[in-house]
């Protein structure tokens, strides 16, 4: 899995290595250096056709939308990582005391149940299987 | 007190399941007896189309009728955590157990060029690329011969407005040198950044003796003074103390 990353995240330093050449060849240009560009347009042209490859390799990974809203505003996308982490514990806790409560009410509802309809109740816990109820 | 069996069982025209108000179908309430002839009108009990899955069980459940299986403990739910139960630990610490750095370019440092402006600023945004994708189909080719000539370039550095790829957001990464440099090496060359510093310590140093004359001066000021005549020594005496 790891892998099929460390492909794509080579070609893709490759080809931002070469942009950058390609950026510092234009940016003052020679007569001497047309070789050189020549060369590095063949080059994007290659890395192009690598990165292109990676595609197969890649069809079944998905990114969240999110992400890429991180990224354009130009902040870092672990940011959103741990934003997932801390929602989803923060959600697991709040569902856990939702639990926790509803199984203290239910012992206490079939305590006090037990007190006045003490028969129902004593039927009620043999269909359940329960002998005693639950503390 | 009423019985519990009572309250539930012997209702002789219960209301209807409360269905629309997002409860979920409870049973609906048992049919009349069918006649002892077995009449040709009689529809069969909606049991059977209606009924929950539990509805089985519940059927020889006597007054609760209304029972339902309980969830299996296998199931899981909220109550785990759902961090440890994933193999999430090391994930949780990694992002949530230190801060993470803002910048895109903490993420991506090797990247030249501004990272950190706005996608929507230069075109240059990720949704855009979705919203709007680029007309696909044809392969990269290599450019041959003639089509290089398309890219003869004019001799001469580029015009300023046009050097976007110059432009470097490097000043975490001088301040990192600097450190570097500060604690790898016991005498650091000499750097615009270390002369100021010494500059300040020699502006430091100077500092109090420039107070004492200023002092010294203000005394005769207020000696000569006709306003103040003897108290400038002794505002300045107890002004003094205090520092």
């Amino acid at each position: 899995m790891a892998e099929k990353f460390d492909h794509l995240e080579e070609h893709l330093e490759k080809f931002v290595e070469n942009i950058r050449q390609l950026g510092i060849i234009v940016s003052d240009f020679q007569p001497s250096s047309q070789a050189g560009l020549n060369q590095k347009l063949n080059f994007i042209v290659t890395g192009l056709q690598d990165i292109d490859k990676c595609r197969q390799q890649l069809h079944d990974i998905t990114v969240p939308l999110e992400v890429f809203e991180y990224i354009d505003q130009g902040r870092n996308p672990q940011l959103y990582t741990k934003e997932c982490l801390e929602r989803a514990l923060a959600k697991n806790e709040q569902v856990k005391g939702k639990i926790d409560t509803m199984k203290k009410f239910k012992s206490l509802l079939i305590q006090e149940l037990s007190k006045v309809f003490p028969e129902d109740m004593a039927k009620y816990r043999s269909i359940r299987g329960e002998e005693h109820p639950p503390s | 007190m009423e019985n519990f069996t009572a309250l539930f069982g012997a209702q002789a025209d219960p209301p209807p399941p409360p269905t629309a108000l997002g409860f979920g179908p409870g049973k609906p309430p048992p049919p009349p007896p069918p006649p002892p002839g077995g009449g040709p009108g009689t529809a069969p009990p909606p049991i059977a189309v209606t009924a929950p899955p539990g509805a089985d069980k519940a059927a020889g459940c006597g007054p609760f009728y209304l029972m339902r299986e309980l969830p299996g403990n296998t199931e899981l739910t909220g109550s785990t955590n759902l961090i440890t139960h994933y193999n999430l630990e090391h994930a949780y610490n990694k992002f949530c157990g230190k801060k993470v750095k803002e910048k895109l370019s903490n993420f991506l440092p090797d990247l030249p060029g501004m990272i950190d402006l706005p996608g929507s600023h230069d075109n240059s945004s990720l949704r855009s690329l979705i919203e709007k994708p680029p007309i696909l189909g044809g392969s990269f080719n290599p450019i041959t011969g003639t089509m290089l000539a398309g890219f003869r370039l004019h001799t001469g550095p580029l015009p300023e407005q046009c050097r976007l790829m110059h432009i470097q957001p490097p000043k975490k990464k001088n301040k990192h040198k600097h450190k570097q440099s500060r604690t790898q090496d016991p005498v650091p060359p000499e750097t615009p950044s270390d002369s100021d510093h010494k500059k300040k310590k020699k502006k430091k140093e100077e500092d109090p003796e420039r107070k004492r004359k200023k002092k010294e001066k203000k005394k005769k000021k207020n000696r000569h003074s006709p306003d103040h005549p003897g108290m400038g020594s002794s505002q300045a005496s107890s002004s003094s103390s205090l520092r």
